[in-house]
């Protein structure tokens, strides 16, 4: 099933997207080899600081299997700023009504092969279907997605092959990277859940999101007892919550370790680990 | 060195005023504003047609200074549809008093990103049933997306000079598409031509027109050959 997190819900979905990071870490860094920045096992870059909208798969273990990231193409995006190889030199497109789709992967290793609900290709036709869909309410009509062949051929055989590329592919790391032009449109859409044979809604509501991607984590150690907040509590989680940058994050985190006198020790480990866990209640 | 002709970019260049009335008109909603934020200042510059009494109101109250329509939208790449707001203390605050200059809380904020990461907000209203919302927003998405572009190329290209550093960069497809218009083939006609199909025509022509600021096909053609990309037909 597919969230939809934006700069608006960034800060309800914080773990989810760390997992999410870490997925791109292990997709594009180990196995495609591209040249990308991992730090602590996370891939990231200048990109995710936009609030570009990441469309993520969690399947029914309550486990990230599945990303991908979209931004304007009125703004800065990869095509014009990074992968502008691919475009041997031309400018790149620039349309209120067409998105780029880049950072698209699934989790090999933990999904198999053939058409079931836990296979590379549901979960790829998942994401395709929350992407398209998503973009088609924001008056969309076509995206371009920085993909490997691997995933090109993937697309091909799953009802959903892209009409056109643009520029030419071009090496990156261990495999070459090619830009692929969709339509956002009812009849691609209505090929790929023929294809994979999802017929119902893919998007997850917030508190579903959250509820199915708790379901793989330990118990929650936080606030067990349901003991109200207290004032300085509340201020913590409500500034963890409102950061923007790790930064923002970590001299919160810093201020609650000085603060150690204050708080009990189940307190300050409930702070420091899952400030999500406070979410609903500031 | 390229010598650039002002008064092909000055063709009957619509205001942002125009835009937002236009939008309005055409697209049937009751108010609509464009806003864009200062960056260096914080201040926010804009656009609204709402009444009069209204903006006073929003202004002198620094309503701009934290209205969630304007600081929230921007972190979305996606138009905002007012309802997500339903439970934001700072929306029920500016909306309540908008509900007595008899402006509805239905609305959506379109967000674009500009060049330089800069963002501009197009805000639209209409007061109407949630059925007719749902389907009516679906109906005219689009068009906001092209308004909302529009509008801000339209206030980041205000100004003499940032004109003349302006000289929109079509790419070889993008202009050869152009050439071909003007020597006038079809689209069809023009994936035949370039072995490319004719979604991919569509997708570089919307690109060429709003690269060139124009709204229509025609009206692109007229520019472009203005500034010297491509050739009379």
């Amino acid at each position: 099933m597919i969230i939809v997190i934006d700069g608006i819900n960034q800060h309800l979905f914080t773990d989810i997207l760390d997992e999410m990071y870490q997925l791109r870490a292990r997709v594009f860094g180990d196995r495609l080899g591209w040249e990308v920045n991992i730090e602590n096992g996370r891939e990231r870059d200048a990109f995710d600081d936009l609030h570009p909208a990441h469309v993520v798969s969690i399947n029914d273990d309550g486990d990230v299997v599945g990303c991908m990231r979209l931004l304007q193409t009125t703004g800065p995006h990869m095509m014009a700023d990074v992968f502008n190889a691919i475009l041997d030199g031309e400018p790149p497109i620039r349309s209120a009504q067409v998105w780029e789709a880049t950072r698209f992967c699934v989790d090999t290793k933990k999904l198999g092969r053939g058409r079931g609900k836990n296979s590379i290709s549901y979960v790829t036709s998942e994401v395709m279907i929350g992407s398209f869909e998503y973009a088609m309410q924001a008056g969309v009509l076509d995206s371009i997605a920085v993909i490997d062949p691997v995933m090109n051929r993937v697309l091909q055989r799953s009802g959903n092959a892209p009409y056109d590329y643009l520029g030419t592919a071009k090496p990156m790391g261990k495999v070459v990277a090619m830009a692929a032009m969709m339509d956002c449109s009812e009849e691609r859409i209505a090929g790929i859940r023929a294809y994979a044979g999802i017929e119902h809604d893919v998007f997850l509501s917030e508190d579903e999101a959250l509820a199915l991607f708790a379901r793989s984590k330990s118990p929650l150690p936080a606030n067990q007892d349901h003991k109200p907040l207290t004032d300085l509590e509340r201020y913590f989680v409500e500034q963890i919550s409102a950061s923007t940058t790790e930064d923002e994050r970590m001299a919160t985190l810093k201020l609650i370790e000085t603060l150690t006198d204050t708080f009990s020790p189940e307190q300050k480990v409930a702070l420091l680990g899952t400030p999500r866990a406070f979410a609903h209640e500031v | 060195m390229k010598l650039i002709d002002l008064a092909a970019l000055d063709q009957d260049e619509k205001s942002t005023a125009d835009i937002i009335n236009a939008v309005c008109h055409e697209l049937g909603f009751d108010y609509a504003s464009y806003a864009t934020m200062n960056t260096a200042g914080g201040d926010v510059q804009g656009y609204a047609n709402y009444p009069d009494e209204w903006k006073i109101h929003y202004g002198s109250h620094g309503y701009h200074k934290f209205d969630p329509t304007i600081y929230t939208s921007m972190l979305s790449i996606a138009p905002v549809d007012w309802g997500r707001f339903q439970k934001d203390e700072k929306f029920n605050a500016v909306f309540r008093d908008a509900h007595d200059f008899g402006i509805t809380s239905r609305g959506l904020t379109v967000p674009v990103r500009g060049p330089y990461g800069e963002c501009g907000l197009l805000n639209v209203t209409r007061d109407c049933s949630d059925a007719e919302w749902d389907k009516y927003k679906r109906y005219v998405m689009g068009d906001l997306q092209m308004a909302a572009v529009n509008a801000h190329d339209t206030v980041m290209q205000s100004g003499v000079l940032s004109r003349a550093l302006y000289l929109p960069s079509l790419s070889t497809r993008e202009k050869e598409i152009l050439q071909w218009v003007a020597e006038g083939k079809s689209q069809q006609d023009i994936g035949d031509i370039l072995s490319i199909s004719h979604r991919t025509v569509e997708v570089h022509m919307r690109s060429g027109r709003e690269k060139l600021g124009a709204l229509t096909t025609p009206q692109a053609i007229g520019r472009a050959i203005g500034l010297g990309l491509i050739t009379p037909g």
